[in-house]
Formats: C-alpha cells, sequence, structure tokens
C-alpha cells in the first residue's frame, strides 16, 4: 500500500487530495514565483487524524510539510515532490476564552483575527497583528513567531504565547509551558518554522483593549529627518503602540489607492499611534506632535476621533496592494537594520535600483527597525524574476552589513536560504542541524527549509571567493 | 585587556578542559552557588561592562560578568531600565541572573527577562565562539537559541555577552487594600482585565498590592484604598523571609487565577507566582524548592528531558559543563 492509500484508509476520503487540480492552491504559498505540486495534501479534522497523518508518513518514510492559512512570504509550505502538506484549516475552533485568566486556548487554524473577535465582548484582543490577520492561522503566527504593527509596544508571538502542545514526527505528544523549569522551549518553538513538531494547540495571553489612542501623522523634507524624529520619541521615553514610516513612492501610492489626505509631496511621512488611558493619550500625543515639530515636521496631523484614526490607517494598511497597482508583480522584503543606518541604507537601495532598472517601494516599522522594501517587476519578462532575486539579496546582505538582520518576521523558508549563509557562521549553522535533529531525527519534518546546508553555504562563498581565499576549506566541494 | 582577548582566553579553558576531561563550573559572582569539588571555576565575573548602548534604538549589549547594579546604573543615567525587574541579591551579574532567568513582580505586564533578549555571545562546550540573535528588536532569522539558553544555568554554554531590549524609567506609585488571600487574587484577576496601566499586583501579609505607571486616574479612596511606599516590591523581589525552624521556601508557578494554596505568604506576579512556607513539598505541578543550592524539579516528563539531554549533547557534547 503507498502512502496515499494509507491515508485514505485512516482519513475520510475527501480528506485526501492528490489529483493535480485539487493539490494546485497547495502548489505555493504567498512567495507564489516558487511552485511545486506535493504529492497528496491531507485535510485532517481533528488531533488523532494529525497523529495518523505523521504515523503513516514516518512509516512510509516521507516528508510531512505542515501549512497553516498560506500566506507565508517566504516559501515556508512550498512542497517537495515527494512530500505530503498536512493543512490544518479543519482544526479552527477557539477552545476556550477564559475572560478572568484573559488567556485563549485555540487550534492552529484560528485565523489570527478570530481570537480578538470571539474576546472583544469582554473588552480583551490578542495583540500581534500581522497585516495578513483576516487570513494567516495562530499555528502559522507561532511557526514565524510573526509581528504586526503594534509589536514595539505589545511584543510579537512569542512573547504572546504561553504554552503549545506540539506533536512529533512520531505523533507523540509534547506540551511546553512558560511554567516549565530550565531552559526555555517554547522560545525555541516559536519562530521554528515547522522544523521542529506540528502545532497542534495553543493557548494565547490576552490584553485588555486600551482605553484610548490617537494617531499623529507628520510629514517630513528628508528620510533622515524623519529618522531622526522618531528617534528622539523613543529617547524622551515614550513608547508608541505603532510607529510606521512611508518612502516618497509609498506616499504616493498609497494616497492613490485610498485617498485618507498623505502629504504626496513629502519625502518621507511618520505615523506614530500613542495608546493608554485617556489621561496619557492626551498627554502623549502632544508631546509626540512637539517632538516632531521640533525635528522639521512640516506638516502633523492628530487624529481627533476613532472614524479619522481608522482612515489614516488605511493608506499604510493598504500599502502592498496599493503599490501592486503599480506593477504586474512585486517582491517583498524583509530586513531590519539599526533606526540609525536608514538614510545610509535607502540610498544604497536607491543605487541598486538603478543598477537593475526595477523600481522600489519602501516602507518601514520605525520603531523596530524591520524594512519591507517591496521591489517592482514582471514575471513575464524573461529573466525580470532572476534579477529580482539577486536585488533583493543584496539588500539582505546589506541589512546585515549594517548590523541588522535578513529577516524581521517573514522568515527564512526557501527564499533567505541563501541569506542564511552571509547572517551566520558554519559552527552557529551546526548547532541549528543539532537542534533540528534533536526534535526529529528523521528529518521528515519540513525539509531543507530555514537552514541551509553548510554544503550550500560552501558552494555559495565558493562563488563568491574574495582575494583567493577559499571560506570553508576543511569541507569537502563536489 | 581587549574583548577579544578576555573571550579567547575562555575558550582556551574550556578547551584545555575537554582535553584534560575536567568538570567546569560557570559562576557569575557565585551570588549562592559554592564550587563542587569535582568541578573547576570558571568565573566570568570579570569579564565586565557595557558594549554598546544606543538608548534612542532600546537596545544595550553588555558583557556577561556585568553585575546587575552597574547595568540598572547607566541606564537610570538615560531614563532607561531593565523591564524585567530582576531581583538583586547583592552583586548578582546579567549573566546568572540570566541564566537562572530571574524575573520581578512587572513579568505579566511587561513580560519576563527572556522576553527582553535579543542577541548573545557565547563558547559552546567545545570551546566554539559564536553568536546567537542580534541587536535587533525583531530577528526570525535561524532558531531562537539566545532566549531558549534562559534558564540554562551554565549547563549548555558559557553566555560572554547579552543584547537586552530596555524600556523607558516610568513614575509609579503602589496603592493597597487590607483583604483576604482569595479576594485578593480574583480581585489582582479583575483589575488586570482593565485598562488600569497596571504594572504590579501581589498580595502579601494581609494586603492586596497593585502598582500603576504614569497618568491614571485617581484611585478610589471610599474603598480602603490607600496610596503606600513602592517599597513593597523590593520586599517581594527578591523575596527572602524569615522561615521558621524546618520550614522551607517553595517557588510555585501557577495559572494567575489559582485559588488561595496552602501556607502561601505571598503571592506576585498578579497572581501567577506563590510562595509557600512548609515542611513538605507542595504537591503542585511547577514547584521549585528555593534554597542555598539549586534544587533541580525534576519533573519533566520524559519526552522533554529527552530533549534536553539531546540538547546538552549538541551544546556540551563532552559534558564539560557542570549541570547545576
Ligand atoms: C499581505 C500579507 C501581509 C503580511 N503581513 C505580515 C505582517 O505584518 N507581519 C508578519 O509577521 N507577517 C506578515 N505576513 C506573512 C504571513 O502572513 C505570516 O508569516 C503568517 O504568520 C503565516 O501564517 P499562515 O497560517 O499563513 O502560515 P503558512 O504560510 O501556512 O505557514 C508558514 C510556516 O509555518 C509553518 N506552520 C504553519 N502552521 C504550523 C503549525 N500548526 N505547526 C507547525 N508549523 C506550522 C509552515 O510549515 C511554514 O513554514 C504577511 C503576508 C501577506 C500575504
Ligand atoms: C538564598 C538564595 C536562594 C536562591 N535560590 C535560587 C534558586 O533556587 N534557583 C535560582 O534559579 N536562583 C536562586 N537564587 C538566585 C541565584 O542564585 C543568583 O542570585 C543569581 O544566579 C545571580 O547570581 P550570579 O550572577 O552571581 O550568578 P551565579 O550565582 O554565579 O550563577 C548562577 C547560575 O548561573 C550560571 N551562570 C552564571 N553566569 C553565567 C554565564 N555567563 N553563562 C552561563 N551560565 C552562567 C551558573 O553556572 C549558575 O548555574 C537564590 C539566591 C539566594 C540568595
Amino acid at each position: 500500500m503507498d502512502v496515499i492509500q494509507a491515508l485514505e484508509e485512516a482519513l475520510n476520503k475527501n480528506s485526501i487530495l492528490s489529483s493535480e487540480e485539487a493539490c494546485r492552491p497547495y502548489e505555493c504559498d504567498g512567495l507564489s514565483a516558487y511552485r511545486q505540486k506535493p504529492l497528496a495534501v491531507a485535510l485532517p479534522e481533528d488531533i488523532d487524524e494529525v497523529k495518523q497523518v505523521l504515523k503513516i508518513c514516518k512509516a512510509h518514510d516521507t516528508p510531512v510539510i505542515t501549512r497553516g492559512s498560506g500566506t507565508g512570504l517566504a516559501g515556508g509550505t512550498l512542497p517537495l515532490e515527494n512530500s505530503v502538506i498536512l493543512g490544518l484549516s479543519k482544526l479552527n475552533k477557539i477552545i476556550h476564552v477564559d475572560p478572568l485568566q484573559r488567556t485563549a486556548i485555540v487550534q492552529p487554524g484560528v485565523r489570527n483575527i478570530q481570537v480578538s473577535d470571539a474576546a472583544a465582548k469582554y473588552n480583551l484582543y490578542y495583540a500581534p497583528d500581522p497585516s495578513s490577520q483576516v487570513a494567516c492561522s495562530i499555528g502559522g503566527n507561532v511557526a514565524e513567531n510573526s509581528g504586526g504593527v503594534h509589536c514595539l509596544k505589545y511584543g510579537l508571538t512569542v512573547h504572546n504565547v504561553t504554552s503549545l502542545t506540539v506533536l512529533d514526527m512520531n505523533g507523540e505528544t509534547i506540551i511546553f509551558d512558560e511554567k516549565d523549569d530550565g531552559i526555555d522551549l517554547l522560545a525555541l518553538l516559536n519562530g521554528s518554522e515547522g522544523l521542529l513538531g506540528v502545532i497542534v494547540e495553543i493557548k494565547l495571553k490576552l490584553i485588555p483593549k486600551p482605553e484610548a489612542a490617537q494617531l499623529v501623522m507628520a510629514a517630513f523634507n528628508s528620510v533622515k529627518a524623519c529618522a531622526d524624529a522618531v528617534t528622539n520619541v523613543l529617547k524622551q521615553g515614550i513608547v508608541p503602540a505603532g510607529l510606521e514610516m512611508m518612502d516618497k513612492f509609498s506616499i504616493q501610492a498609497a494616497e492613490d489607492f485610498a485617498q485618507v489626505g498623505y502629504p504626496v509631496d513629502a519625502a518621507a511621512l511618520l505615523l506614530c499611534e500613542v495608546d493608554g488611558s485617556h489621561d496619557q493619550v492626551k498627554v502623549d500625543a502632544k508631546r509626540v506632535a512637539d517632538i516632531l515639530t521640533e525635528n522639521g515636521a512640516y506638516e502633523i496631523r492628530v487624529s481627533q476621533n476613532e472614524k479619522e484614526r481608522i482612515e489614516l490607517w488605511q493608506g499604510r494598511k493598504n500599502a502592498f496592494p496599493a503599490v501592486g497597482r503599480y506593477s504586474p508583480d512585486y517582491y517583498c522584503m524583509d530586513g531590519t537594520i539599526p533606526r540609525s543606518r536608514l538614510a545610509y541604507v535607502l540610498e544604497e537601495i536607491d543605487h541598486l535600483s538603478e543598477k537593475y532598472g526595477l523600481k522600489v517601494a519602501n516602507v518601514f516599522h520605525a520603531g523596530d527597525g524591520n524594512l519591507h522594501p517591496l521591489i517592482m517587476y514582471d514575471a513575464n519578462k524573461p529573466g525580470e524574476l532572476e534579477e529580482t532575486e539577486k536585488f533583493g539579496q543584496e539588500i539582505l546582505k546589506l541589512c546585515v552589513d549594517v548590523g541588522g538582520t535578513i529577516t524581521g518576521e517573514h522568515g527564512v523558508g526557501v527564499e533567505k536560504l541563501d541569506s542564511m549563509c552571509h547572517q551566520y557562521p558554519e559552527a552557529e549553522l551546526e548547532i541549528f542541524h543539532g537542534i533540528k535533529a534533536v526534535f526529529d531525527n528523521s528529518g521528515l519534518l519540513n525539509p531543507g527549509k530555514a537552514i541551509p546546508t553548510l554544503h550550500r553555504c560552501a558552494e555559495l562563498s565558493h562563488m563568491h571567493v574574495h582575494n583567493n581565499q577559499l571560506p570553508h576549506p576543511e569541507l569537502e566541494r563536489f | 585587556m581587549s574583548m577579544q582577548s578576555s573571550i579567547s582566553h575562555y575558550s582556551d579553558q574550556i578547551k584545555q578542559a575537554v582535553v584534560d576531561k575536567q568538570l567546569l563550573q560557570i559562576a557569575g559572582n557565585q551570588s549562592k552557588v559554592p564550587v563542587d569539588d569535582d568541578a573547576q571555576l570558571l568565573s566570568i565575573s570579570d569579564h565586565s561592562g557595557i558594549v554598546s548602548y544606543d538608548p534612542a534604538e532600546l537596545v544595550v549589549t553588555v558583557k556577561a560578568g556585568t553585575k546587575l547594579s552597574e547595568l540598572s546604573a547607566v541606564l537610570a543615567e538615560n531614563n532607561q531600565m531593565l523591564g524585567f525587574e530582576p531581583p538583586e541579591y547583592g552583586n548578582s551579574t546579567i549573566g546568572g541572573t540570566y541564566a537562572c532567568s530571574l524575573t520581578g513582580p512587572s513579568r505579566p505586564f511587561r513580560g519576563g527577562l527572556r522576553d527582553f533578549v535579543l542577541g548573545t555571545q557565547l563558547i559552546d562546550g567545545q570551546g566554539r565562539e559564536m553568536r546567537f540573535g542580534g541587536k535587533m528588536l525583531k530577528n526570525v532569522a535561524g532558531y531562537d537559541v539566545s532566549r531558549m539558553l534562559c534558564g540554562s544555568k551554565g549547563s549548555l554554554a558559557l553566555v560572554t555577552e547579552l543584547s537586552l531590549k530596555v524600556l523607558p524609567l516610568l513614575e509609579e506609585k503602589t496603592y493597597c487594600i487590607p483583604m483576604p488571600e482569595g479576594e485578593a487574587i480574583l480581585l489582582m484577576n479583575k483589575m488586570q482585565g482593565t485598562s488600569l496601566p497596571l504594572t504590579g499586583c501581589a498580595y502579601f501579609e494581609g494586603q492586596f498590592y497593585y502598582r500603576v505607571a504614569g497618568e491614571h486616574p485617581t484611585q478610589d479612596n471610599r474603598v480602603e484604598v490607600s496610596a503606600c511606599s513602592n517599597a513593597v516590591w523590593k520586599t517581594l523581589n527578591p523575596f527572602q523571609p524569615t522561615l521558621a525552624p524546618g520550614e522551607k521556601l517553595w517557588r510555585l508557578d501557577v495559572e494567575s487565577t489559582n485559588p488561595a494554596i496552602e501556607n502561601t505568604i505571598a503571592v506576585g506576579m498578579g497572581g501567577t507566582r506563590r510562595w509557600v512556607a512548609s515542611k513538605n513539598k507542595p504537591n503542585h505541578p511547577y514547584v521549585t524548592l528555593w534554597q542555598s543550592r539549586f534544587a533541580p524539579r525534576n519533573n519533566d516528563k520524559p519526552c522533554v528531558q529527552k530533549i534536553k539531554a539531546g540538547l546538552k549533547e549538541v551544546f556540551d557534547p563532552h559534558h564539560i559543563f557542570k549541570d547545576l
């Protein structure tokens, strides 16, 4: 019996897809340039069925790629030809909301926004708010340690998860809890990209909705002035709930799209939200506006009510689709850099943009240094995707070189394997592979993602030999 | 001495220990742990000082042997602080605090130590220098080793440097209300569901204490609420009560809503931390004996024990670092 037959026998037949057509939606995730039909897709309905899928795949030596909603932007759920996609969309129940304890226990397929919706009647919400929150799953959020515009103040996913129930490749249950003694395995599972286990239940923190929030919008004549202004806000002891910056191109695109009154002549736009008690917000919004004015903002708008606040966010929240209208395709990058290097990095990206002949729009989570350059390209033009990828890799290298990192929130997946070689030397990569083997000795869970092989890095640096010195001389070269 | 040379001195010592099959016991200022006979001391207390600190990036990078008091003083000069309110036992180091994952009363509100860790530089059991994470508030490249090592108590690697997120110093006020423990637990849970900007909730000696930061509504005086000193948070953190002869101090981690537990002498961290004084171990899943030596809980399930044993092989394959 082959693996598909075994799965069909164990699960409801409708829960196993294997035809070309049925598998098509599972061929890629948000990084749609990469596609591959899997052997089959299994859509279990409960944890027991997930266990069975794992056991069957283990017995058949078949790789398993866990999938939430498939909104990942790094190719983390890209199938292998011989793999089974383990789709968790049917595990979509909110098991329990405890308003007194301020926690929610959910299944992994629950969409991010559903948690806050369920908590709303208690005046609570789930803080991490990726822009994809209407679609992405909590399981995917944990696997990617996703962030959102409010994470400077309220934290990333890892800061808001208190317990995880995980299955290993044998289908054995392991619980990781914040109350555990010794090393922090719960933290390790966050951001592990489906390589260490299948997350089947999650306990989340809920927090009270702030009493009030106000948004300050400020326009600047230069990126540097804007970045310096942000620096001064943070230096003055204010931790804004949201702090977003856009460059000229993004401002124009967003304004065209949403028509919210962004100043299209500005070189940089800052959106700074403060929240908390009514009294605190009043004080903070005024201080922010004052600091920004002192630092060269030539136009300031402060939202006067909820409607205005939400409207002002609309441009930023739609920045990706807005930019998308200018180009058949766009490629979203995700590096982080020290804010002090922002002006330099944007200048360098400009140069690269000229070099590759591809336009770029930049949006920036200014509080935490997370930069999203959007490269515009046309996949139908031969060679343009490859050029775009090269351009992207140069941007990530730039991020590492100024002391930042190759991914702030989207993960490595298949997309940034080469950039990982640039970020981490061999010993660290060895440790990563060691960790993987401890959790998944068979190597069947999402193989080949997130951590490049030493061989791949050696090959890559072989292509970039500097001064005739070969990095990793001890490794065999094929 | 330059930083590089002081680190290679440590890795040399570790490599030599591998050759000599000599067990090493990592220590900061040895706030309480005596060196065992079978082990050689590997002290990091000389490796001290701020490596880099830019207040506007909200990040400080510090050598592991730096005293908490020194670090806090430097941050305070810039109106900033460690957000996890680590307990100060006298001359604790930041490395030892990290290795024990020690956190104060603000944990439910601002997060625990692990929530502020951004990156580490370390030396593994083969004497290899490495860096994980970085100085960025957001970074999901590779597994989160620097957070994972919180609580590793010197058993996996020598941590030489840490990058931590810092927060602005806050002006805080403390209020208290006399009430029984059970009522206090209920009330602190209810309060944490409101928009009051809380940074601490505790129960101690017949009083419910809560701490509020920044601008907040005046507290209602009709229901016996009184303003009181912030000192209570220092009494609870580190908590060092005088015990009756034969009694032991137990640290319990529970859900915030867990009802009152017998022999509790303090409730901290918004209800999630209970301190129990008793002769016998309280019957509870997450209990640590808080005493003069580390007492491993040993209540991990076999599958978790297996993972921990596996990670020991990855970080310290020659078993050079003593497990405490
Ligand atoms: C328009 C758009 C905007 C976005 N904005 C943001 C943003 O603001 N912030 C941000 O951080 N990200 C953002 N993303 C990226 C993406 O939404 C997040 O990474 C999200 O967390 C992925 O969730 P998912 O359910 O779609 O996961 P998938 O794409 O299905 O999977 C992602 C990875 O997680 C693994 N995985 C999924 N579920 C599990 C599980 N239960 N157990 C183990 N592993 C699992 C997969 O194997 C894969 O490696 C955006 C994406 C889009 C398309
Ligand atoms: C009476 C009393 C009881 C206590 N009980 C406990 C308890 O039960 N459990 C607990 O966790 N804490 C306990 N503490 C707190 C703890 O012992 C220390 O205060 C804390 O470790 C900080 O001290 P230190 O920096 O001098 O580290 P040390 O005491 O020197 O070391 C503490 C631990 O951290 C490790 N360590 C130190 N530096 C590093 C480094 N750079 N890299 C890797 N590992 C390192 C050591 O190997 C050791 O395991 C107690 C303190 C007192 C006074």
